[in-house]
């Protein structure tokens, strides 16, 4: 199994040395399969790592070094890949959408001039997260957390002509250095006391650490965890990052780096349980999270928007469910979310495409009519979205919400807002659904529509959309808590869930109803504003101007740290640098000119001033002599 | 010992050194300021002597010898400046010739 | 013997260059292959130096003057192998790029580079007082004869504040020695004492902090910086603003152990001022070389962070970071160059869409860049880790200020970026414009390679700069 963990790191690697390394001395298309098929090998190496860590049975955790990466003294963090169950069920679901989207991308951006640009980078990506889930270290895993948020911002800005995508690129980037700021802010306590990064290390220094230290550190992978996760506060990133192309957005931010921070938070939930507090400010955050991004949700016009804000909206169940301890349930969101989701993404990007590249839902109206293989696929994505059984979404979404009442009086709050959060989730994603893919096709349709050779897209675009569909309906059989629970008992030796939040079979029951009663209720609702017609959509100015501004976010950020910023630099530029600091020496050269000139003045050139400068000279001299002797 | 004490020496000497200190001052004719300054070392000269004899002591004496030599030179090189300037048709006074200034 | 070479070679290939009328081909190509045999032999000196064993190694000594007990003294520890392998390394790429654009009065300027190689060196590996400060001094002859003559515009003014500031400060070095020779009756760094002198102490800092340099003795930087040539750049920021934090270590550190625990909060908070103010100003710089400029300094703080946090994580931290920033400003402001060939400014306004249709300059630039605001996984990522987490242990203040400048680095680095390879094509960037080409890839892609190499292993600077990596007790024990 370490033969195939290291496969999987470094098959996509390679593929992005390559491909760097070639450049253009092999054609776009070559570019594009070379990255495919690395992603694919990566797939296959993380089955392989897999069946054999399933079939061992004993020793779950293997760590295997390939050399010491940084050594000062005692602390010598390795390069050394981690397999457990926990990196595993990872390696599978980055490897495997990975490989999905890749080969979807081969249809979508064919024809780009800079395609082998695109391929080098989304290898890159993949590398990089499968290092962020396999790292065997803290060190390791902030190593991958970098370069996925590197990857991110090279392909948010793929397309650099455009200002949006490099502000967008930018804006990404930046929120996650905070975040990586904090974490290893954390980091710093830790090695501070243990002197380590190793995982067992650091999970038995939290918990001899002082109250503070430990909440702390958990503070500080938590903000880690939100920034990359785009939750509240560091979420206003997520929408921008739509600027990249449509299969970056299914991989990257929908399925894959965007859940980095559930991971984290599943990966070291030791050290976030002996900061409970911390632990549960994450499940508020997602609460609070999942509330704001639905309603922002649901003013959206722009097809990828609103499944970016539905995406950030799903993270928050997941930062729910593993704030309140439920961490395989979080860990079951992520997999059925990642199918989900990318099955939006990538249908949507399937209507985009042939649409010559319309994101505007008003003017993509009716598509569906025309595109009946993307409308089934993009409903099925829609349905297991909002939780309805059997699809997958259902399974995943209602075992959180569950958890979540269990915790005590603020769980309640929590599980309010999650079902809140299900009503909403109906409305915006069937929203979507009726106004794109429903009724007579619009003009600018009719118009601009063009198949691929009479069928809807390339068979490398259908094939992935086909194949996430599948599993977006069976991919939640997984698991059906509480009754029958593989996954679970599978990560039990690295993520045990904690017994408060195991909800009882009755509490079970009841959450579920009610989840998916409110989710076909918003399905309804959206059925009558936006299906029918029969209800006009309500139109509240105030709150439609709050939802537009998306809470005004991003307003306050820009007060509050760019502007200050860019007004301090230029204020330290004109106050400070230029007047005192660069003018300082040459104005020590002023000033020793100036001085010089004074002391010029005695040289009068008059024979009698000299004279009389020596003779007050003498006598003062031997004044001085008859006074001293 | 014969003769009026040692302080009236003094007296006279200090006398023709101040005369010859205020002449070099306040005079600006080139060649009048030299004479005043042979006055100044005449008159320490006569301090030389007078002491000398106070002392019982001939190096004051001698001394007084070299200064007279060395004046002698001095009165050369100067006189010598002096015909130079006014070669060149230059004021002889000393508050028009001082282009050596900073 | 193989460091007096290391020294003494290019000195006499200047005075060769400078004494026989050789074509401009000769020289240049002279100079190339002498900075490509220094680094020859410093790859073998590296190949024979044994890590384990403190102390002075490939030592060499002979008297100069013995009346004042002024030996040449010469050798090299762990961490000024490193940083007399980056002076090669940088050197050769340097003098390459003169060679490739072609400098007029070519024998002047190829042997004043070659001098300039040999004194730096020389720094590096000077054990006495003396002689450390005649190579001091060496060292800035031809910096200022490079940038009075074939710099650019205001190159006398930058010149005139070059000379100013590195005067005053090494006039305060050459009392505070004399007064350091004088008490202890030997100018050797390697037999003399400690001193609990902090005026002494003091007059050394002030020649470091300004050499590094640190806020508020930077006046001097964006002049030079701006109006050397981007060869020349690149040296004063890879290399000699690291000689400044070499003597800090060597010299300030090891020789004055109470004045530096007397004095460290103080350094601690210049340091961090330095780190945050570069930062701040390097994020609106309208040009190239000002971001760069501002950000070497800002980098100064943070090695000052590391050497005087006191704990081996810092030490071990400040010089990885010390040779990996040294070998990220070297290609940065290479790539400058080439960019101001190309477009005659760095100024953002003009510039822009470079990347389009020059997929090597935009491949390089990025790779450089990225790896300059230190991304995780890049050798400046572990050295900046190592420093924060060391000066952590100091006081949490001092890293919490750090991780700021994290945040502020990937600012102004991404705007740098973004301003020469993204959005709209700039109205000096011509489509004629050629991508890179082979001879400024050759000198580039060395560098830029040493740095991916460091970023793979780290742990071959940081654990092997001290013996034993126990960067304290080498300090205290004065590296016997």
């Amino acid at each position: 199994m370490i033969a195939g963990a290291w496969l999987c790191l470094l098959a996509p690697l390679a593929g992005f040395l390559l491909i760097t390394l070639l450049g253009t001395r092999i054609s776009r298309v070559a570019a594009a399969w070379i990255s495919t098929g690395s992603v694919v090998t990566a797939f296959g190496g993380a089955v392989w790592s897999f069946a054999e860590l399933w079939a061992d049975g004993g020793e779950r955790t293997h760590l295997s070094t390939a050399w010491t990466w940084l050594q000062a003294g005692n602390f010598k963090p390795g390069l050394e890949v981690l397999v457990d169950p926990l990196s595993t069920m990872m390696m599978l679901v980055v490897s495997g959408v990975g490989a999905l989207i890749v080969l979807y991308s081969v249809g979508y951006m064919h024809g780009d001039d800079e395609e082998r640009r695109y391929f080098a980078y989304m290898a890159l990506f993949v590398f990089s997260m499968l290092l962020l889930v396999q790292g065997g270290n803290l060190l390791l895993l902030i190593v991958g957390w970098g370069l996925v948020g590197l990857s991110s911002y090279l392909l948010i800005g793929f397309w650099h002509e455009r200002p949006t995508a490099v502000a967008a690129a930018k804006k990404a980037f930046i929120m996650n250095a905070f975040g990586d700021a904090t974490m290893v802010l954390a980091f710093f306590v830790l090695i501070a006391h243990s002197g380590s990064l190793a995982f067992g290390t650091s999970f038995d220094t939290a918990t001899t650490l002082s109250p503070t230290a430990v909440n702390l550190v958990a503070l500080g992978l938590l903000g880690g965890a939100a920034a990359k996760s785009a939750q509240i506060p560091l979420h206003t990133w997520l929408p921008d990052a739509m600027e990249g192309p449509t299969p970056v957005s299914a991989l990257i931010h929908a399925a894959t780096m965007v859940t980095a921070g559930v991971y984290l938070i599943a990966r070291t939930h030791p050290i976030f349980e002996q900061a409970r507090t911390v632990e549960l400010v994450a499940a508020g955050a997602g609460a609070l999270t999942l509330l704001v991004a639905g309603f922002v949700a649901l003013v959206q016009v722009d097809i990828k928007r609103v499944i970016a804000y539905s995406t950030m909206s799903q993270i928050g169940y997941m930062f729910l469910g593993a704030g309140v301890g439920a961490y395989a349930n979080g860990m079951f969101h992520l997999m059925t979310h990642a199918f989900f989701k990318a099955l939006l993404f990538l249908g949507a990007g399937v209507a985009i495409h042939a649409l010559g590249g319309e994101q505007d839902i008003r003017k993509m109206r009716g598509v569906g009519a025309l595109m009946p293989w993307t409308k089934w696929a993009f409903l099925v994505g829609s349905l297991a979205l909002v939780g309805i059984p059997p699809f997958s979404g259902f399974f995943s979404k209602d075992s959180i919400i569950a958890a979540a009442m269990t915790i005590g009086w603020y769980g309640w709050f929590l599980w309010a807002a999650a079902l809140v959060g299900a009503f909403l989730t109906g409305l915006y994603t069937f929203r979507l659904y009726f106004v794109v893919f429903r009724g007579e096709p619009s003009p600018f349709v009719r118009e601009h529509h063009h198949a691929h050779h009479g069928k809807e897209g390339p068979w490398t675009m259908m094939v992935p959309v086909v194949v996430l569909a599948v599993l977006a309906v069976i991919g939640g059989w997984l698991q059906f808590a509480p009754i029958w629970t593989p996954l679970t008992s599978w990560l039990e030796p690295v993520a045990r869930t904690l017994p408060v939040a195991e909800p009882t079979s009755w509490q079970e029951g009841i959450s579920s109803a009610l989840a998916v009663g409110l989710g076909v209720a918003g399905i309804v609702v959206a059925w009558l504003v936006y299906g029918t017609g029969r209800i006009a959509v309500p139109r509240v100015a105030a709150l439609q101007r709050l939802f537009e501004h998306k809470f005004y976010f991003d307003e306050l950020y820009d007060a509050i740290f760019y502007k200050p910023a860019v007004a301090t630099s230029l204020v330290s530029h004109r106050e400070l640098e230029e007047p005192v600091l660069l003018a300082a020496g040459p104005d020590i050269g002023e000033t020793a000119f100036d001085t010089g000139r004074g002391v010029r003045r005695l040289q009068t050139g008059l024979l009698r001033t000299y004279v009389f400068f020596l003779g007050t000279g003498m006598a003062v001299l031997a004044i001085v002599f008859l006074l001293t002797k | 010992m014969l003769g009026p004490g040692v302080a009236w020496y003094l007296g006279v000497a200090a006398f023709l050194f101040g005369i010859g200190a205020l002449g070099v001052l306040l005079r600006r004719n080139v060649l009048i300021v030299l004479l005043s300054l042979e006055i100044m070392l005449n008159g320490a000269n006569l301090a030389l002597i007078g002491f000398s004899r106070h002392a019982h002591n001939g190096a004051g004496q001698i001394f007084a010898l070299a200064v007279m030599a060395v004046a002698a030179a001095e009165v050369c090189v100067g006189l010598g400046l002096v015909v130079a300037i006014h070669r060149r048709n230059l004021d002889l006074d000393v508050d028009k010739l001082s282009e050596l200034r900073g | 013997m193989i460091t007096t070479v290391l020294i003494w070679l290019p000195i006499a290939a200047a005075l060769v260059v400078w004494i026989l009328p050789l074509s401009r081909y000769a020289t240049g190509s002279l100079a190339v292959l002498v900075s490509l045999a220094e680094v020859g032999i410093w790859i073998e000196q590296a190949a024979r130096f044994d890590f384990a064993r403190s102390g002075l190694q490939f030592e060499q000594r002979g008297s100069w003057i013995s009346d004042l007990h002024v030996s040449y003294h010469v050798g090299v520890y762990g961490f000024s192998l490193w940083l007399v392998g980056l002076t090669v390394v940088c050197m050769a790429a340097a003098i390459s790029y003169g060679f490739w654009v072609g400098r007029d009065r070519s024998r002047a300027y190829f042997g004043l580079m070659l001098f300039l190689s040999g004194t730096i060196v020389g720094v590096f590996t000077a054990q006495d007082l003396l002689l450390f400060y005649a190579f001091f001094e060496g060292m800035l002859i031809p910096l200022y004869i490079l940038l009075g003559v074939w710099g650019g515009a205001g190159r006398l003014g930058a010149t005139v504040k070059l000379l100013i500031y590195t005067m005053a400060g090494s006039l305060l070095m050459l009392a505070a020695l004399v007064a350091y020779g004088l008490h202890a009756g030997t100018f050797d760094l390697v037999d003399g004492p400690t001193s609990i002198s902090r005026w002494i102490f003091l007059g050394f800092m002030f020649a470091f902090a300004i050499k590094a340099p640190f806020f508020p003795f930077h006046g001097w930087l964006p002049d030079s910086y701006r109006e050397a040539p981007p060869e020349v750049t690149a040296i004063l920021s890879g290399v000699i603003a690291k000689a400044g934090t070499y003597g800090m270590l060597r010299i300030a550190i090891t020789k004055f152990p109470e004045p530096t625990s007397y004095y460290r909060t103080l350094i601690l908070a210049l340091a961090a001022t330095a780190l945050i103010y570069g930062s701040i100003l390097a994020f609106r710089s309208p040009d190239f070389r000002g971001v760069v400029a501002y950000s070497s300094m800002a980098q100064s703080g943070l090695i000052g962070l590391g050497l005087f946090s006191g704990v081996g994580l810092g030490l071990d931290g400040a010089v990885l970071q010390m040779v990996a920033h040294g070998l990220v400003s070297t290609a940065l402001f290479l790539l400058a160059g080439t960019i101001e060939r190309r477009t005659t400014t760095g100024l953002f306004a003009l510039l822009g869409g470079m990347a389009k249709g020059r997929p090597a300059l935009a491949t390089l630039l990025m790779t450089v860049g990225i790896i300059s605001l230190a991304v995780p996984g890049s050798a400046t990522f572990a050295g900046e880790f190592l420093i924060l987490a060391g000066a952590f242990q100091r006081a949490w203040w001092w890293a919490a200020i750090g991780c700021a400048a994290i945040v502020l680095a990937a600012m102004y680095m991404l705007r740098l970026i973004s301003g020469v390879l993204h959005e709209a094509r700039g109205s000096t960037v011509d489509d004629a414009a050629l991508d890179l080409r082979a001879g400024e890839l050759a000198l580039i892609v060395p560098l830029v390679a040493g740095l991916v190499f460091l970023s793979a292993w780290p742990a071959g600077i940081s654990h092997h700069s001290f013996a034993g990596d126990q960067p304290v007790q080498a300090v205290q024990g004065q590296f016997k």
